[in-house]
């Protein structure tokens, strides 16, 4: 049992108040994702876990044990930083069993740790070179590997990804996922990137303002998203978000159509005209201006070739819209 | 090339020529002094030596108080540069690492070091070496010595320290790694560059010094070189050929300490810790 429990956590920094009040659970094996954007406290929520801070308040328990005032090596965590942080000076094998040699662990057992966590990342001929002599997805999966022989009960990840290239993090997601399948412990996940968070998760936690925004599986927050932040932030490109009053609804605050949920007409719906299209193969992204509602983005299937300037009628599947009141907070739809 | 360009070379070229013949030509005549008769010097001090006569070089080698001389500087620089290097480092790394009531107060008292005069603080220093009884002993010029060094070293330490990624020790605080297992695993293998240079930079101090052991050494067994030196100056005469060839072999220990320590003064070795 792994589960990571935070009970009534706040986390002031002298007058500033990161984190207000956060009491989450995070399931026993669970890939939960902390996913909101830069300053809203998730990489603070992570250090929490982690140790590396101290809560104002509350109780931080790992696999039901009371770890609030543990050193972090007593936590039975292990972290993968942003930034690798690998030590320079050490070969990539004394990287990863250092923290081995330092809790003094039989060499025999320290020998085949380094050996498995090595296959399972594939890192067998770099273990004698230097972190410098590496790339940097090798280097992130030495700082992986580091976190693997602990045998942790819980991995934190604290945007490991985002120092790689747009295809280098594509393949270390895949690896990463495979990675959960295989060694079948808890993970704990930090990203700003909606796409990483939708496709590793099985459990997002959207994060704003050091306040969990809404807790729920990927399809979950797409489908019924809790409150506007939330259905800004997920789902790519961004949903529509549109005064109630121009769409003749004067009783709704915010009307949500996601872009892939707008299909073009012959008669009837809005006329639009596109400003910008982005033409990407698989999909045709029209950014279009609607007169009286305002800007829209829309998504059309591939096949439908536009160009800068194009009229079209546009029509929402009023089924698949998304109302929200005047704080933002979802409207359960009665209407349809 | 260009007219511009031939002539913006020239200059750069004559102004280099000119600023290195300040630190060049005293080293020369130093260095040819030794192979002068007194005369010679007299009259021709930067020329080159009608004839080298080595004699002289080979009176003050065959001398076995030069070489005692020369092993007591060697012994009181090199326990000056230890001394500095533990203290120092681990003193930089507490301010740079850990954040405590009354840190930045602290720092810059010990900064304040740096505006104090050597020569002010000699004689309280004295008094205060009698009293402890340390005079006349190695400890007398190491411990000042050290003292003074303090200052600078903990100023360059603390820049170099706190530069190293935050991350690194969080990593190794995971792994259980604490702060000193962190100071002598890291910190110190990784700031090889400052330590060398400080190093380098206390350890020609100490060698160079004449003030502070003139005053806190009396007998001859225990001086440092530059007191050495001295007794080629008489009453009367001063031995310019024999001084400045004991000038020459005494310069020797610091410039290969130097050209030993410099291939550590390059920066670099933080390379591939964090994304570069």
């Amino acid at each position: 049992m792994a589960e990571v429990r935070l009970e009534n956590v706040t986390k002031s920094f002298g007058k500033l108040t990161v984190i207000p009040d956060i009491s989450l659970t995070v399931p026993d094996k669970s890939f939960t994702v902390l996913v909101g954007p830069s300053g809203c406290g998730k990489s603070t929520l992570l250090r929490l876990i982690a140790g590396l801070e101290r809560p104002t308040s509350g109780t931080i328990r790992i696999g039901g044990d009371d770890v609030t005032d543990d050193e972090p090596s007593k936590r039975g965590i292990s972290m993968v930083f942003q930034s690798y942080a690998l030590y320079p000076h050490m070969s990539v094998a004394r990287n990863i069993d250092f923290g081995l040699r330092i809790s003094n662990m039989p060499t025999e057992e320290r020998e085949k740790r380094l050996a498995e966590a090595a296959r399972i990342l594939a890192l067998e001929d770099y273990l004698d070179r230097k972190p410098s002599e590496l790339s940097g997805g090798q280097r992130q999966r030495v700082a992986i590997g580091r976190s693997i022989v602990r045998n942790p009960k819980v991995f934190l990840f604290d945007e490991p990804l985002s120092n790689l290239d747009a295809a280098l993090r594509t393949q270390m997601r895949v690896e990463l996922a495979e990675l959960h399948h295989s060694i079948d412990s808890t993970m704990i996940y930090v990203t700003h990137d909606q796409v990483e968070a939708m496709t590793l998760a099985d459990q997002i936690v959207v994060m704003n303002k050091g306040r969990i925004e809404q807790i729920g599986s990927p399809m979950d927050l797409y489908d019924t998203p809790a409150s506007v932040f939330v259905a800004g932030f997920i789902g790519s490109p961004k949903m529509n978000l549109l005064p109630g009053k121009a769409l003749g609804r004067p009783d709704i605050a915010t009307v949500g159509i996601r872009p892939e949920d707008l299909e073009v007409t012959e008669n009837d719906g809005w006329d639009t005209k596109a400003r910008v299209v982005e033409t990407l193969g698989s999909d045709t992204i029209a950014y279009v201006r609607v007169e009286d509602v305002g800007e829209m983005t829309v998504r059309l299937p591939g096949h439908i070739r536009l160009k800068d300037g194009d009229r079209l009628k546009l029509r929402a599947d009023p089924e698949r819209q998304h109302h929200f009141d005047e704080d933002g907070r979802r409207i359960e739809r009665t209407d349809v | 090339m260009t007219g511009p360009h031939v002539w913006r070379n020239v200059a750069r070229l004559t102004l280099l020529v000119i600023v290195a013949s300040f630190v060049l030509a005293p080293l020369w005549a130093t260095v040819m002094g030794g192979f002068k008769t007194n005369a010679e010097i007299r009259t021709a001090a930067f020329a080159v030596p009608e004839a080298f006569n080595i004699e002289f070089y080979g009176a003050i080698l065959s001398d076995p108080a030069f070489w005692r001389y020369l092993g007591n500087s060697m012994l009181i620089s090199s326990a000056a540069v230890i001394l500095t290097l533990i203290v120092g480092s681990a003193a930089a790394y507490v301010f740079a690492q850990i954040k405590f009531f009354g840190s930045n107060f602290l720092f810059s008292y010990l900064l304040l070091g740096l505006m104090f005069p050597f020569a002010t603080a000699i004689l309280p220093l004295f008094i205060k070496i009698r009293d402890i009884g340390l005079l006349d002993t190695y400890w007398a010029v190491i411990l000042p010595q050290t003292a003074f060094g303090l200052s600078l070293a903990i100023l360059l330490f603390r820049t170099f320290f706190a530069q190293l990624p935050k991350e690194l020790f969080e990593a190794a605080y995971i792994d259980g790694c604490g702060y000193v297992r962190f100071f002598i695993m890291f910190t110190l293998p990784l700031s090889t560059p400052i330590l060398a240079t400080v190093g380098v930079f206390v350890f020609v101090q100490s060698w160079n010094n004449f003030l502070l052991p003139l005053v806190v050494l009396n007998s001859r067994e225990v001086f440092t070189w530059p007191l050495g030196m001295m007794q080629y100056r008489g009453e009367y005469v001063t031995q310019w050929n024999q001084t400045l060839a004991f000038v020459t072999l005494s310069l020797v220990p610091a410039v290969v300490f130097f050209l030993a320590a410099q291939k550590y003064i390059v920066a670099g070795l933080t390379g591939g810790a964090v994304k570069g």
